[in-house]
């Protein structure tokens, strides 16, 4: 599947005119309707049935959700760019399913056509590979939301209290585990915390703040401890270098 | 009036279409400036095709581990509501079910539980949305920002911030597992076993040599740590 043709560098002056300055222009205005676009469906559940929830549950709610996501409105642009580029991002931050879906896409498109990540041609070509997945994963969830909207009503009482009492706590707990083999220091610290505000009775609005933010502090200074135990054993590495040799 | 009654509504449809509009018509736009340029730099038909294979055979796996995972929702919400969060906006179903879950707690209620009312229905619309615009902003308005940025947060440790999303995840997820292990019963058990179920398929992957296994860890492990909950709490637990 690799390009039968090499493909010739483009010049800096080129790409900054023909591709990243309407990118920027093309991606500032999409994603700023897309944050209109995402008013609607609140706008339009007050406008047609007159339901709007109470301010209290919205402030509770919102303090809770942004808890979990704020940290990763920063890194995630952060972590994604240098792989995305410019349009990539843009794409990726608007559509979602990043590591599993648009990156991979755009690693391939990259090998198919020989180009390198990093490069103007590297870019472009995964420009085009993230755009298709796009494409089929808007398409398939349309088809998958009507087609299981349909299939579920064929479940068995039995089958519909499964997915309505234990589906969700599984999700939790599979989640959860996939991530503790990620960070397995980081995990006991998060139980903890957890498990001691739930006994203690917190209400979640205090109970989820402490679990994330004290996973985070705990996290740090597992990570500081740790690096600081690489340098320490470079360090005496190099001592021991430096009595064999008797220099540096 | 019900919130089931309106959950599926035309109106939710057609809120997922305009996000799907916005989405295709920027990686179209965005796709068609990149394929001017590689055209006049040797780009041929041929490589297109090749291009647009590769991408559509990676996006096979995923895809449908998103369908799979995506029933969740759908059962939690409705088919509308998975469309309107999973067609563009954020995409991960993982993302919105916590998300939802928090915007219920906020209401005082559970997510799919018997308390869940219309005021619960409509704080999770409110804060599924607007949580959300983050992500948009914050690609929308710092891109073209977000090479020197990186150097500022992280301090130039790369290590620290893959670490330290690793802590957040792990917190917000820990507390709502803790949250049903606390319950006991069948909740205590399709939490134990979704977390072993997917520590273990994710590590089979890696014994068996056989990558794309990861892929499909997590569902196997939701619908696994289900089946297995409902099992023991039909037993009596």
């Amino acid at each position: 599947m690799q390009a039968h043709h090499k493909l010739q560098a483009i010049c800096p002056r080129e790409y900054a005119e023909e591709f990243s300055r309407p990118v920027h222009k093309i991606g500032m205005i999409t994603c700023g309707l897309a944050v209109l676009a995402n008013l609607l469906p609140p706008a339009w559940l007050y406008l047609q049935y007159g339901v709007l929830p109470p301010s209290a549950a919205i402030a509770k709610g919102m303090g809770l959700a942004l808890t979990y996501a704020v940290p990763f409105f920063i890194i995630e642009p952060i972590i994604y760019y240098p792989i995305l580029g410019d349009a990539g991002t843009y794409m990726s931050f608007l559509t979602g399913n990043i590591s599993n879906m648009r990156l991979p896409c755009a690693a391939v498109a990259q090998t198919v056509a020989g180009v390198k990540e990093g490069t103007r041609e590297g870019e472009l070509i995964a420009t085009v590979g993230i755009a298709l997945s796009i494409w089929l994963s808007i398409f398939a969830v349309l088809v998958g939301a009507l087609a299981t909207g349909w299939f579920v009503q064929f479940f068995s009482p039995w089958l519909q209290d499964a997915f309505k009492s234990y589906l969700l706590p599984a999700t939790w707990g599979a989640v959860f585990g996939l991530f503790a083999l990620r960070g397995l220091r980081y995990a006991p610290a998060a139980l903890v915390l957890a498990l001691s505000a739930i006994l203690l009775k917190w209400p979640p609005s205090i109970a989820i703040p402490i679990t994330v933010f004290g996973t985070i502090i705990f996290g740090r200074v597992i990570y500081n401890c740790s690096a600081g135990n690489a340098r320490d054993t470079d360090r005496q590495g190099n001592a021991s270098n430096l009595d064999k040799n008797g220099r540096e | 009036m019900d919130w089931k009654q309106i959950a599926n509504a035309p109106w939710i449809w057609i809120c997922g279409a305009v996000l799907a509009v916005i989405a295709l018509y920027q990686c179209t736009a965005f796709s068609i400036l990149a394929v001017k340029i590689l055209k006049r730099h040797g780009l041929q038909k041929n490589d297109v095709l090749g291009i647009l294979r590769g991408a559509a055979i990676t996006s096979i796996g995923p895809v449908m581990v998103e369908l799979f995972v995506m029933v969740a929702l759908v059962v939690a919400l409705s088919p509308g509501i998975a469309w309107q969060r999973e067609g563009a906006a954020v995409g991960s179903v993982i993302t919105e079910l916590i998300q939802a879950t928090n915007a219920a707690a906020g209401a005082g209620q559970e997510l799919g539980g018997q308390n869940f009312d219309m005021n619960g229905f409509a704080n999770v619309i409110f804060v599924m949305n607007v949580s959300c615009i983050g992500w948009m902003t914050a690609a929308g308005f710092f891109t073209r920002y977000l090479g020197k940025a990186r150097q500022k947060v992280a301090g130039g440790d790369s290590l620290w911030l893959a670490a330290l999303s690793v802590c957040a995840t792990l917190g917000i997820f820990g507390y709502w597992a803790s949250t049903n292990l606390a319950k006991g019963g069948g909740a205590m058990v399709a939490v134990v076993a979704g977390g072993i179920l997917a520590a273990f398929f994710f590590k089979l992957a890696d014994w068996a040599g056989k990558p794309r296994l990861k892929e499909w860890a997590l569902g196997l492990a939701m619908f696994g740590g289900m089946f297995l909950g409902k099992l023991y709490a039909g037993w009596g637990g």
